[in-house]
């Protein structure tokens, strides 16, 4: 498939209601994963510190 | 829809986000579940600021979670009670919980996180008299406190269901004497805040601030899972692999053995000391200092220590979450502090101090004050736990987990 037939593919899908909302629904799920990936490891490591010992 | 196609694509983003989050806390739990024997022999203080893999350990019916601090991991031994018990000698592992510099207050946020998965599970609380009788004030350091301090654990406590407002209120004030740790936790410093205030107007904020906090104890829960499953991925199979071992355990005999091993740890010096810690203690012994002449002082130490209140706000959650716990704490080093001028009368304010405090819980205390002249229990004046105290502690651990304490 070349690319203009994906693009003009795309453009029809797009317009058509339910295509767009699938769309939309995928472009928001990549900014979800892409929150994710970047903040959602959290940290639970114990930081070093100086254990001040008795 | 059509219209807002925007708000539908959103809607269906954030339900397919919280579906999937869903399905890897099933998946999380099932690994974590097939895991855990192995996480329980191995060091895990990587994983000890989450709860996931703790409620799962609170589960098992042959894993005992014991809380604790650096009495319980200093002296690397292959008789500290994970390393003993990995391999099922009586039928157990014991889950720690444990990393240096723990005080009473971190182990209340600890076990508050728990909520009601404690109700009736065995649980281990274990102190030294290191902080009340050796630290300005009798209070945590606040570099300990904040490097054992979990962000998922001090939101579950302030937004915990299952705890008194008054608990809460407790714990928040006391949590908020350090604040440096709170900076970058507007959100719970707010709660914090809040919950320690006495006004309605402060009550409606708390009450305000409900959701979001739950909303964020769901996002760190995860974040938890995450970590979990990773630590245990981390490690190869071989490590992972667990081995059950049922053998009778002669526990005079392996006391006599420990203390051959400890004595022999101790040939630096004349006072018992672990050679790891004496030239840290060795100063204190060069000038001799005159029999009970720190009586006094000492006891209004431990009179006054705010580790303390910690420890009642760590008693008043175990008791309003039900858990069926034991309190254990190591002796005091009776000859140690005779030598720095405290009497052994005087060093039983400690005990009494303990017992007093813990009793009208109904929770039992087991404080190995007879073993306190034993110059091997304790490997220094902080009462860490030698190879020998091991030995002690395991058996009590033993007769714990399966009923026979008295």
């Amino acid at each position: 498939m070349s690319i203009k037939r994906l693009i003009n593919f795309f453009t029809a899908f797009y317009a058509n209601p339910l295509g767009r909302i699938f769309i939309l629904t995928v472009y928001y799920l990549a900014i979800i994963a892409g929150l994710v990936f970047m903040y959602g490891k959290g940290d639970f490591s114990t930081p070093d510190f100086v254990y001040q010992g008795f | 829809m059509k219209q807002a196609p925007h708000l539908a694509a959103s809607v269906a983003a954030v339900f397919v986000s919280i579906m999937a989050g869903v399905a890897f806390t099933i998946y999380a739990n099932l690994f974590e579940e097939k895991y855990v024997h192995s996480v329980a022999a191995l060091e895990h203080i990587e994983i000890i600021k989450g709860s996931a893999i703790q409620r799962v350990a609170l589960q098992q019916d042959d894993l005992l979670v014991v809380y604790g601090g650096s009495e319980i991991v200093l002296l690397q031994t292959r008789y500290q009670a994970y390393r003993f018990f990995s391999t099922y000698p009586t039928g157990f592992n014991v889950f720690d919980v444990a990393n240096k510099g723990a005080s009473a207050l971190t182990m209340a946020q600890k076990v508050a996180a728990l909520g009601e998965d404690v109700r009736g599970k065995k649980v281990v609380i274990s102190i030294t008299p290191a902080i009340v009788t050796m630290a300005p004030l009798g209070e945590v350091n606040p570099d300990h406190y904040n490097a054992n301090f979990s962000q998922l654990h001090a939101l579950e406590l302030a937004f915990s269901p299952h705890l008194s407002m008054e608990t809460k209120r407790l714990a928040a004030k006391r949590m908020l004497d350090f604040p440096a740790i709170l900076e970058d936790n507007l959100l719970l410093k707010f709660t914090l805040e809040n919950l320690a205030g006495d006004s309605t107007t402060n009550r409606i904020l708390y009450y305000l601030a409900w959701p979001l906090g739950r909303l964020q104890i769901a996002f760190v829960t995860l974040q938890d899972h995450y970590a979990t499953t990773a630590f245990i991925r981390s490690h190869s199979s071989e490590e992972l692999r667990v081995t059950r071992q049922p053998e009778e355990i002669d526990w005079s005999a392996l006391a006599a053995k420990a203390e051959v091993e400890q004595i022999e740890n101790t040939d630096s010096n004349s006072y018992g000391v672990d050679n790891l810690k004496w030239k840290q203690l060795e100063e204190l012994f060069v000038t001799p200092i005159a029999a009970g002449s720190k009586d006094a002082e000492f006891i209004e130490d431990v009179k006054n220590a705010r580790e303390w209140g910690d420890l009642e706000i760590t008693l008043r959650v175990l008791h309003e979450l039900g858990a069926d716990a034991v309190i254990f704490s190591n002796p005091m080093n009776v000859q140690l502090w005779e030598k720095l001028g405290v009497s052994e009368e005087a060093q039983n304010a400690y005990y009494e101090k303990i017992n007093s405090m813990v009793s009208p819980y109904n929770i039992p205390v087991v404080d190995y004050r007879e073993y306190g002249t034993d110059k091997y229990f304790d490997m220094d004046l902080a009462a860490h736990t030698s190879r020998k105290g091991w030995v002690y502690v395991n058996q009590t651990l033993d007769k714990f987990f399966h009923g026979v304490l008295r």
